[in-house]
């Protein structure tokens, strides 16, 4: 198999199914569990192919439960897919964990993965002689480390004495020490500040850059994938919803319009009011809650007119007209594909929450 | 780009990563001075009290099932440095129930090596040196009153049954911590299988058939110290299984890992 040496990950017709007990109320209900065999089968993950090609940044994106840690646990080799054909590096993750683990760098949200009360530079040459990185590939890399962000004042501190952005920044220096071939981030910026976000965003791109190590970032936040990602992978319930180019998504979505809305009162409030009374426009606040932001579609009902409804009900204090943004457009795929799975698929969302 | 050959990782490499972490952990616990000495000193209080109870009880019995006061302290001795490796080495398996519960043991899949190493390698819990020196001291003041010959065969028995004793204890602990891959409310299995480690302390036989049935064949916790002390004290009244109680051990402990291992394959993580 030729292809798979470009590829750092090939999925096919990838499924992860999980069996959950039907659980009963109550004491009884409990102490029966304990001889039940009832169980039903919830699928995390439902038929997804995608293939990565080295060097490559994907942004791996969906909703809460939506079967991200699932994917990247069957990747990383922690758990064993139900169907389906998945290669890592060319290998088969969960037959070759430890084989597999040689190759990739994992930050797994807020859980750090070093020694807690040991020093940056303690926990590092731990790794060095865990991956056996040679001496001189070793000081290289700390080399370049040290000319992308200052680490001079990381090094000595024990990891629990550290800011959630010193230990998030040194989880990511640590993921890329071996030189990985491919590197999952599972949000890595989630509670950070601005100005950490941002370096580590300078970061990640700089590293791949310099290393061609392929990345699989899982994030909440559109910045991350405004910053870093040229391909996003959307999914939902299991399954996918989207795979290409984020240009390609933004011109797909080109007819619509977000406008930035600065009201007079209280924001929730006006949030709800406004969806009930434009149905045809989704309505959000933005992520520092200091605007409303309206999404309209042209092709459907002109931004000016939608604007004129709303300034006959509400004092308008300031506003903006954008092109739609990352967000936006996620948002707009994740609903619009609620709206098609409608009542049926609300009982799996509820199973694959806790996987 | 990444090295393509697998790196081979053995014996030698696996003593180093241990060695390396280790030396880090006592470090890194040295640091908060106080809690250092307030947890020795809470050990040695431990000891002390278990052994001023052992005294009192033999103040009141003179011997207990035939064996006398320097065989029971004999015994006691043994029984306190079979438990120092289980005590130094494998502690972190009792947080293994809040990492399963909480997902955070996802992060021991992520390095090459192997999951069970990486995980008691995390924890070395200094106070069991302490058990170990007062094991240490117990067992020779018995030894000496005892007036047994110290020959080079005893001391290799004594040496190979310390070992194998020390297994089953691990073993033990092992299976009963991994119960928390299957179960929630594991604490409970581990617990039991600390209080377990009490009864190893005195002769099998004080416990009626029944008893040394399940304490020879399924909780094998009269191999920790009651048989193998029967080798140095009794020679001539040793049950044949006290011999194959080495392979016993290995067995143990294998199948304990075996057990341990299955749990982290079954582990699915919780969502992040």
């Amino acid at each position: 198999m030729k292809e798979n040496n470009e590829c750092a990950i090939v999925m096919k017709g990838i499924s992860k199914e999980f069996k959950v007990l039907n659980r009963r109320e109550g004491l009884k209900g409990s102490l029966l569990d304990l001889f039940s065999r009832d169980y039903k089968t919830v699928t995390a993950v439902d038929d997804i192919s995608i293939e990565i090609p080295r060097g490559q940044i994907v942004g791996y994106l969906g909703p809460n439960g939506a079967g991200k840690s699932t994917t990247i646990k069957m990747m990383t080799g922690v758990l064993e897919p139900t169907r389906g054909e998945l290669l890592v590096n060319g290998a088969v993750p969960y037959k070759n964990r430890a084989k597999n683990a040689e190759k990739i760098g994992v930050v797994f949200g807020q859980r750090s993965q070093l020694w807690w009360a040991l020093p940056l530079t303690e926990s590092f040459n731990i790794l060095k002689d865990i991956y056996m990185i040679p001496d001189q590939e070793y000081k290289d890399m700390l080399e370049f480390y040290q000319s992308l962000v200052d680490i001079e004042p990381l090094l000595h501190k024990p990891v629990r004495q550290m800011s959630l952005g010193q230990r998030t920044l040194s989880d990511i220096l640590a993921a890329f020490l071996h030189n990985p071939g491919i590197v999952f981030l599972d949000e890595p910026t989630i509670g950070l500040d601005v100005s950490m976000k941002s370096k580590i965003r300078t970061l990640i791109h700089a590293l791949n850059q310099e290393k061609g190590t392929t990345v699989i970032l899982t994030t909440h936040d559109m910045g991350d994938v405004d910053a870093l990602c040229r391909r996003i992978v959307i999914i939902d319930h299991g399954k996918m919803l989207y795979d290409n180019d984020i240009e390609h998504l933004r011109r797909f979505f080109g007819s619509y319009r977000t406008l930035k809305l600065r009201l007079s009162g209280d924001k929730k409030a006006q949030l709800e009011k406004l969806t009930a009374e434009i149905p045809e426009c989704s309505v959000g606040i933005t992520e520092d809650e200091e605007w409303i932001t309206v999404l309209v579609d042209e092709e459907k009902r002109k931004v000016m007119d939608v604007l004129s409804q709303i300034q006959n009900s509400y004092t308008v204090r300031d506003m903006q007209l954008e092109e739609i943004s990352t967000e936006d457009v996620i948002r707009k795929i994740y609903e619009d594909a609620d709206r098609e799975n409608g009542a049926a698929s609300e009982e799996t969302e509820e199973g694959s929450e806790s996987k | 780009m990444t090295n393509s050959i697998s790196k081979k990782r053995g014996l030698g490499f696996y003593l180093h990563i241990y060695r390396m972490i280790v030396i880090q952990d006592i470090k890194s616990k040295m640091s908060y001075r106080s809690d250092f000495i307030i947890s020795t000193v809470g050990m040695i209080a431990t000891n002390v009290t278990g052994f001023i109870s052992f005294w009192i009880l033999f103040r009141n019995f003179p011997s207990i099932s035939g064996w006398g006061y320097y065989e029971m302290l004999f015994l006691y001795g043994f029984s306190l440095i079979s438990l120092t490796p289980v005590q130094c080495l494998f502690d972190n398996n009792w947080s293994l129930r809040q990492n399963v519960f909480s997902g955070d043991f996802i992060k021991y899949y992520f390095r090459p090596i192997n999951i069970f190493f990486y995980y008691q390698s995390e924890i070395f819990d200094v106070k069991g040196l302490g058990q170990l020196a007062f094991g240490i001291g117990t067992l020779v003041y018995a030894w000496a009153k005892l007036g047994i010959p110290v020959t080079v065969l005893a001391v290799v028995e004594l040496v190979v049954f310390l070992i194998t004793a020390s297994l089953i204890m691990i073993a033990l602990q092992n299976a009963a911590a991994a119960t928390c891959f299957w179960i929630n409310n594991s604490f409970y299995v581990l617990d039991l299988a600390y209080k377990f480690r009490d009864y190893a302390k005195y002769p099998i036989t004080i416990f009626g058939p029944v008893f040394k049935f399940v304490f020879t064949f399924l909780i094998p916790i009269a191999f920790i110290a009651y048989y193998p002390s029967l080798v140095i004290l009794r020679p001539d009244e040793i049950p044949v299984l006290t011999w194959l109680s080495p392979v016993i051990g290995l067995i143990f402990f294998g199948l304990s890992y075996k057990f341990w291992m299955l749990g982290v394959r079954k582990y699915n993580g919780t969502g992040s």
